[in-house]
């Protein structure tokens, strides 16, 4: 059972428990009625709803976050985790790999524990999400908790404050006023305030000077414009609002977005490096090349009819047009395409070959074989040619068997079943590689010969390059569909709104009052003490009274 | 002359008038118990001939950064050169502007140092203009490093500030626990300085002597193309004698330097990347030549260092030396924040697409960050201000200067265009 305390003040005002100051007449309330020491100013001494007595347990969970020195700890223990993060390299960074071996490959031991542990993936951890998520509920609740008792305290001022309230500031002056001023030295003092642009309320032999109240309210806007970060941040996730993919776009092709009805075509990639005379003396003789600029031209789609139908081509309307540059990417309608990479090898995007009967020299077609899109069947003479299967990128898997190892046509073959005179009933296979280097790396002959022995009645050839079709080079592109970043950055906003307030103005506060010929002057500032004294003794040298900067300080500890 | 000459010139003009203006600020400071002399006088007079001095060298510096800028037509902020002049230059500023607001002579004395030691690092690193990449061609570089710069010289300040106040209030003298700790960690403080200036003076030397040893490193790599081992041969340049050899390595031509022919150690095999045992060299070097410097200090000094220090900070309220110091923070933090993460994270937005990427850099900014928040928080609370306050700005520059050196000598990332080599 706590005992009672008694919080009723000697001036008749009755204050809630945890009261530091008198709500009222800004009496101190630590019984202690002698001592000089210092006051303790911060949220001018009212109570908070943390103090509450006789908690529950909504009141405590309350506290625990209410609480600055629980704040601390949090952030603390944030720093410390983002610290673990940087040892090595997050997964995060790359695209494709093998996180289970990475680490103990590179760091041996040390990587594999690290990877063991989880800090590979520091920041989508659920222990560092939830340390995030903390330290938003702690913003919250700390701020509830002080700004509304903090904004009671100070929209009801009482000019006349207690003398111990005086006489315990950080700024306080005491001395005698000439004899005679006494009736009119307040109204005097009112004047050379207003001019330091102080807003002044007087009584009879009281009075109260404050300015850029407004600075006190700064904390709290910081904290919520990192509320409201941190919120986007965390719904940013949401389906729907976000989408993060990186895609080849080969020069000339019109590429689909998935997930969107937009399509993008690359028009035209180019690197510039930095000529010989744009480099300094010393940059030439290191004989480095730097690379000036990465561009891609680019025009965005809409699909406007059959867009989901396979079979037909899809009805394109061109919507955006821009040169996108590393830091100056294109937007529409809040998709962002980012340049990211490129290749500037050239890649196969078609050919157009015969086939020749090798008994009687007859050649059949031109046919155009595409490397992305093929033609399921081709009918050339009295040929049919049905495609069963292709290998952009043709490699043997341990068992023999044939694999793509990418989408990329580097190594590119087509599985035929070819049907026609001297061809048994069901078809025969036969299997065709564009480029002559894979047909011999490969050995194309011998794989036909296995196939079914085609290779000796028929064959495919390009008969001149005119009939070979190069991609000259492909844009890595990152598309990105962000809708929360409004958010995102009106957050922020807000932060640096309130960093401005609370860092660069102080709410001062000076208070007087005049006994018996003896005048009181206490001040408070928020920050920059130094220049609250220096303001004070500005004040009271045109009132008449020289007193050194220093001299007001107030020596109690 | 071109502007490249005019910034050459700039640079080194700057360079040696803050070194007279360091020791006019010693005697300005120290030399107020002088015989025949009016203390307040010499002060007057001396404190006019120090800061003239430093803000002649800053204009120096300020001509250095405007021809640069001419010559290479963008702000030299874009390697590490030409950050760590542009950080000792905004150390300058942020020191001229606190000095205008609190008028102590005293701050000079220890901004000085600090910022020459920054410039002096700064040379270590290739001096030559490079063109820029295309990633860092953006407005957002001369908001960003600039405002970054800023913040941090104002932090640095800060520090400068919370070692004076700790200088002042520690008592030499006394012996118990609390006083012992506290005079072992602020001759840390300072021995770690003088680590520093060793790294620079042991570059320095040994670059002026036109030390170098080569090393091969055996590295048996995997060509996927062709499916087959092939070693390759890589080639490490050192320019400080190798006390530490690469990993797996042999020695091509190692000049002998005071008989020593030949490493004592190979580095261990987690150390396999090329830079790795070369860097670890460099810093058993630094940290040979700092501890040579500092004992040289001991003996001709025959004192602790912070005790040397100690009686020129006389002068000052330790009150006032807390409220520089938190006045500094408390400038910088906004303008930390605004730089070093809002702006980095609007550039980031338009360069890679994303705001944020837990990028080391960028994670310690946040570090630094979160760092300074803690500080402003518990300096709200009593008990705080003071000796403890002081220790936590001291060690918050320690964190600073880890961000924007340490990240891109031992972690790299994205940011890694500003390391060395």
């Amino acid at each position: 059972m706590a005992l009672i305390e008694n919080t009723k003040c000697e001036c008749g005002h009755q204050n809630r428990v945890g009261t530091v100051l008198c709500e009222s007449c800004g009496k101190p309330l630590d019984n202690s009625g002698e001592s000089q020491a210092l006051l303790e100013m911060r949220y001018d001494g009212v109570a908070r709803r943390s103090q509450r007595v006789n908690p529950n347990f909504i009141d405590r969970i309350w506290n625990f976050f209410s609480s600055v020195k629980v704040a601390v700890y949090l952030i603390l223990f944030t720093l410390l985790g983002a610290m673990l993060g940087t040892i090595f390299e997050q997964e995060s960074n790359f695209i494709n790999f093998d996180p289970s071996t990475f680490y103990k490959n590179k760091y041996g031991q040390i990587g594999e524990i690290y990877y063991k542990l989880g800090l590979s993936h520091t920041y989508e951890s659920w222990w560092f999400v939830l340390l995030l998520v903390m330290i938003g509920a702690s913003l919250v609740i700390c701020s509830l908790d002080r700004v509304l008792p903090l904004y009671k305290a100070l929209s009801k001022q009482r000019i006349r404050k207690h003398l111990q309230f005086l006489t315990r500031q950080k700024v306080v002056y005491q001395g005698p006023i000439h004899e005679g001023e006494e009736t009119d030295w307040v109204e005097r003092a009112v004047k050379p305030l207003r001019r330091k642009r102080y807003r002044v309320h007087a009584e009879k032999d009281a009075l109260l000077a404050e300015k850029q109240r407004f600075s006190r309210w700064g904390p709290y806007i910081i904290h919520i414009g990192l509320i409201v970060f941190l919120l986007a941040v965390l719904f940013r996730g949401l389906p729907g609002l976000h989408l993060d993919q990186h895609y080849w776009f080969p020069e000339g092709e019109k590429t689909k977005i998935s997930g969107t009805n937009l399509y993008l075509e690359n028009e035209k990639f180019t690197v510039e490096y930095y000529s010989q005379d744009e480099m300094s003396e010393d940059f030439r003789k290191t004989g480095k090349e730097v690379p000036k600029m990465f561009e891609t031209k680019a025009i965005l789609y809409e699909c406007t009819a059959n867009c989901d139908d396979p079979s037909k081509q899809p009805q394109l309307r061109e919507v955006k047009r821009h040169a996108i540059q590393v830091n100056d990417p294109l937007s529409y309608k809040g998709l962002s395409a980012y340049q990211f990479d490129f290749d500037l090898t050239p890649k196969l995007r078609s050919v157009q070959p015969v086939l020749v009967n090798k008994v009687t020299g007859e050649q059949y077609g031109k046919f155009k074989l595409e490397m992305n899109n093929p033609q399921q069947e081709f009918k050339l003479g009295p040929y049919t040619l049905e495609l069963k299967n292709k290998f952009l990128d043709f490699s043997l898997n341990e068992q023999g068997q044939p694999i793509s190892k990418s989408k990329d046509p580097n190594a590119p073959a087509f599985l035929f079943l070819v049907k026609g005179p001297d061809i048994p009933e069901e078809g025969s296979q036969f299997i065709y590689f564009p480029k002559q280097i894979d047909k011999e790396r490969f050995q194309q002959d011998a794989i036909n010969e296995k196939l079914g022995g085609l290779q000796n009645k028929l064959q495919i050839d390009v008969l001149g390059m005119e009939d070979v079709d190069f991609i000259a080079s492909s844009s890595y592109l990152n598309i990105r569909i962000d809708r929360a970043m409004p958010f995102v950055w009106l957050g922020l906003g807000i932060v640096m709104l309130g960093l401005i307030m609370s860092f660069y103005w102080q709410h001062r506060r000076i208070w007087l009052r005049i006994d018996d010929g003896i005048l009181t002057l206490g001040a408070h500032t928020t920050k920059n003490w130094f220049g609250m004294r220096r303001e004070v003794s500005s004040f009271l040298a045109a009132m008449g009274i020289e007193a050194d900067e220093k001299s007001l300080e107030n020596g109690g500890k | 002359m071109d502007f490249l000459e005019i910034s050459r010139y700039g640079f080194m003009i700057a360079f040696f008038l803050y070194c007279a203006s360091f020791i006019f600020y010693v005697v300005a400071v120290t030399g107020k118990t002088w015989k025949n002399r009016d203390p307040e006088q010499h002060e007057r007079k001396w404190g006019r001939i120090s800061f003239v001095t430093s803000s002649l060298g800053l204009l120096s510096h300020l001509v250095y950064c405007a021809a640069r800028w001419a010559y290479s037509g963008h702000i030299p902020v874009s390697n590490m050169y030409e950050f760590m002049t542009f950080l000792s230059m905004m150390v300058m500023i942020a020191f001229t502007v606190i000095f205008f607001i609190y008028r102590k002579i005293l701050l000079g004395m220890f901004a000085l140092p600090i910022a020459i030691i920054i410039m002096a690092y700064a040379a270590v690193f290739p001096r030559e203009v490079q063109p820029l990449i295309p990633s860092l061609r953006s407005i957002w570089l001369y908001i960003h490093v600039t405002l970054a710069a800023t913040s941090e010289a104002f932090f640095a300040v800060g520090f400068i500030a919370a070692l004076i106040y700790l200088l002042r209030t520690i008592e030499f003298n006394s012996t118990d626990k609390s006083a012992r700790r506290q005079k072992w960690w602020i001759e840390f403080t300072l021995f770690s300085i003088i680590i520093v200036v060793g790294f620079i003076v042991s570059v320095f030397a040994f670059r002026a002597a036109g030390y170098e040893a080569v090393y091969t490193q055996n590295k048996t790599t995997i060509d996927s193309q062709v499916q087959q081992d092939s070693t390759i041969d890589k080639q490490g340049v050192y320019h400080m004698p190798p006390i530490i050899a690469p990993y797996e390595s042999k020695p091509v031509s190692v000049p002998a330097f005071l008989g020593m022919d030949r490493a004592w150690f190979e580095a261990p095999s987690w150390m396999s990347g090329a830079s790795a045992a070369r860097k670890l060299n460099t810093v058993i070097w630094a940290l040979i030549t700092g501890i040579v410097l500092y004992l040289i200090l001991r003996l001709i000094l025959r004192r602790p260092l912070g005790q040397v220090l100690a009686p020129a900070v006389r002068g000052i309220d330790p009150n006032d030396a807390d409220e520089i110091s938190y006045r500094a923070i408390a400038i910088g933090f906004p303008i930390f924040t605004l730089g070093a993460l809002v702006f980095a994270m609007i550039w980031a937005q338009q360069a890679w697409g994303r705001f944020w990427g837990w990028d080391p850099k960028e994670v310690w900014a946040l570090i630094t960050w979160l760092y300074y928040s803690v500080y402003l928080h518990l300096r709200l609370s009593r008990g705080f201000q003071g000796r403890k306050a002081s220790w936590l700005a001291v060690l918050g520059f320690l964190v600073v200067m880890f961000t924007l050196v340490g990240v891109n000598l031992i972690i790299a990332g994205l940011h890694s265009y500003a390391g060395t080599d």
